[in-house]
């Protein structure tokens, strides 16, 4: 019996490794597994609640003020975006390059990271039911977050950046160098693969994602060079990048649609039953209660 | 006597210990903190093991780890075959086993659980190309050191429920 477990698990572990096959089977585990996961993070939403209820009047002006500056800032950020996109736009045009297209998103909350410090993984509340699907891109407010790697019905789990099996292609934005940057394991750090001593790098520099692996969006940010070094007689130059999003401490990440695909379904018919509900309930019973 | 009472409490805490292994800490707390986590599940599966042998079955063990599997994403079928191995070492040696003193089972139980995650580690190595670390082992030294104190609480419910 033992000898054909062993042989059981060892076939799932080459199938696994090897091809895609499994992921079904996974997702249906972790169906059944993932009330676990929330139990595991109430926790977290208890403390988040008790937070906000106990925070004062005094704090909240503070907090109120705050984000209406903030407000204020991006707006005014938003209005140089809208005519610098139709300027964007217009030269585009005049070049005879495609438009660029702008991708929809959905916000989902962190409810569980990968137990071991080695491995860099996130748990999202939204999976299959709200139409994740495995690779998709995944962002937090200050740059691109990671990716998902296996989905089930109610939680998906994000593979971040700086593991050290994720590599992405980006662009310098500034000098429009391109390359790979790839995780190492280190929370706060990623590589630029395959750099030659020559290229245009500098520290401070904001890489982008180039969208060529045709898997990431293209145009939002990586990371800033936090070091550029070139040995004397070394043929490539390590450079070394800070992620510009949080990956350590985003509690709430977007994960991006492409356009062509419509907005996600799952949240527009909880909005339309509410409103429908009352009236159904009204109507079905009369017929009911002609019949005989 | 019903022969087959408190199934429910073997699973309830199997349940507690994979629950265990996956609530995370703060995020304010330092990274390196991770290493430390007890190896729950094994912990709790070699406690009935060896005080209820005839209850834990491998094919159990193996789902068990199965699940566990999922939760903490690591390569299917991994945590499966080693449960199974200590399930079935265990299974091999429990009357002597209940004769141990508790530090005694714990020192047996760091030497188990070290190898159980030596293992877990080198396939992930071979599998994943995860890199390898020996801090893997403080989470066995941690667990082995919480021993006793598992083992009151389980024999505590064990009695209390009647578990046979």
């Amino acid at each position: 019996m033992l000898l054909a477990l062993l042989m059981v698990s060892s076939a799932l572990l080459t199938l696994e490794s090897t091809t895609r096959l499994l992921d079904p089977l996974r997702s249906f585990v972790g169906t059944l597994v993932s009330p676990l996961r929330f139990v595991a993070e109430t926790p977290y939403f208890i403390g988040g609640e008790v937070d906000e209820v106990l925070t004062d009047r005094e704090q909240l002006q503070q907090q109120n003020s705050a984000l209406n500056q903030r407000v204020l800032e991006l707006s005014q950020v938003t209005q140089q975006f809208l005519a610098l996109r139709q300027e964007n736009e217009r030269l585009r045009g005049l070049l005879g390059s495609r438009r660029r297209i702008p991708h929809d998103v959905l916000v989902a909350e962190l409810i569980g990271i990968a137990p071991r410090p080695n491995s860099l993984q996130i748990v999202i509340d939204k999976g299959t039911s709200a139409g994740a699907y495995i690779g998709q891109a995944v962002l937090d407010s200050q740059g691109l977050f990671g990716q998902v790697v296996s989905v089930d019905r109610f939680t998906s789990h994000v593979l971040l950046l700086s593991d050290h099996m994720h590599a992405l292609p980006v662009e310098v934005n500034r000098s429009g160098v391109r390359g790979i940057a790839a995780g190492i394991g280190e929370r706060n750090q990623l590589r630029l693969e395959d750099v030659p001593t020559t290229a245009d790098i500098r520290e401070g520099d904001l890489v982008v994602s180039s969208g060529l692996g045709g898997r990431f969006p293209q145009g939002y940010p990586v990371g800033r060079v936090s070091s550029m070094q070139v040995e004397p007689g070394a043929a490539l130059a390590s450079v070394l990048l800070e992620p510009t999003a949080h990956l350590d401490r985003s509690r709430h990440v977007l994960l991006v649609f492409p356009a062509e695909q419509p907005v996600v379904e799952a949240l527009e018919p909880s909005v339309e039953l509410t409103l429908d509900e009352p009236e159904e309930i009204l109507l079905e019973p009369q017929p009911t209660e002609e019949t005989p | 006597m019903n022969p087959a009472q408190g199934g429910w409490v073997i699973l309830l805490t199997v349940v507690l210990a994979m629950l265990a292994s996956i609530v995370h800490l703060p995020e304010s707390w330092p990274a390196w903190l991770g290493w430390w986590r007890p190896v729950w599940v094994p912990l709790v599966l070699f406690f009935w093991v060896v005080e209820v042998p005839h209850r834990v079955g491998l094919i159990a063990a193996w789902i068990v780890g199965l699940a566990l599997d999922v939760l903490v994403a690591d390569p299917l079928g991994i945590n499966g075959a080693l449960l199974a191995c200590l399930t079935f070492f265990t299974w091999r040696f429990y009357e002597r086993l209940r004769m141990f003193a508790v530090l005694q089972q714990g020192l047996l139980l760091l030497v188990l659980l070290s190898v159980y995650e030596l293992l877990r580690s080198l396939v992930l190595a071979w599998v994943r190309g995860d890199a390898f670390s020996w801090a893997v082992l403080l989470g066995p030294l941690f667990s082995a050191f919480l021993w006793p104190f598992v083992y009151m609480f389980l024999q505590r419910l064990r009695t209390g429920f009647r578990v046979a």
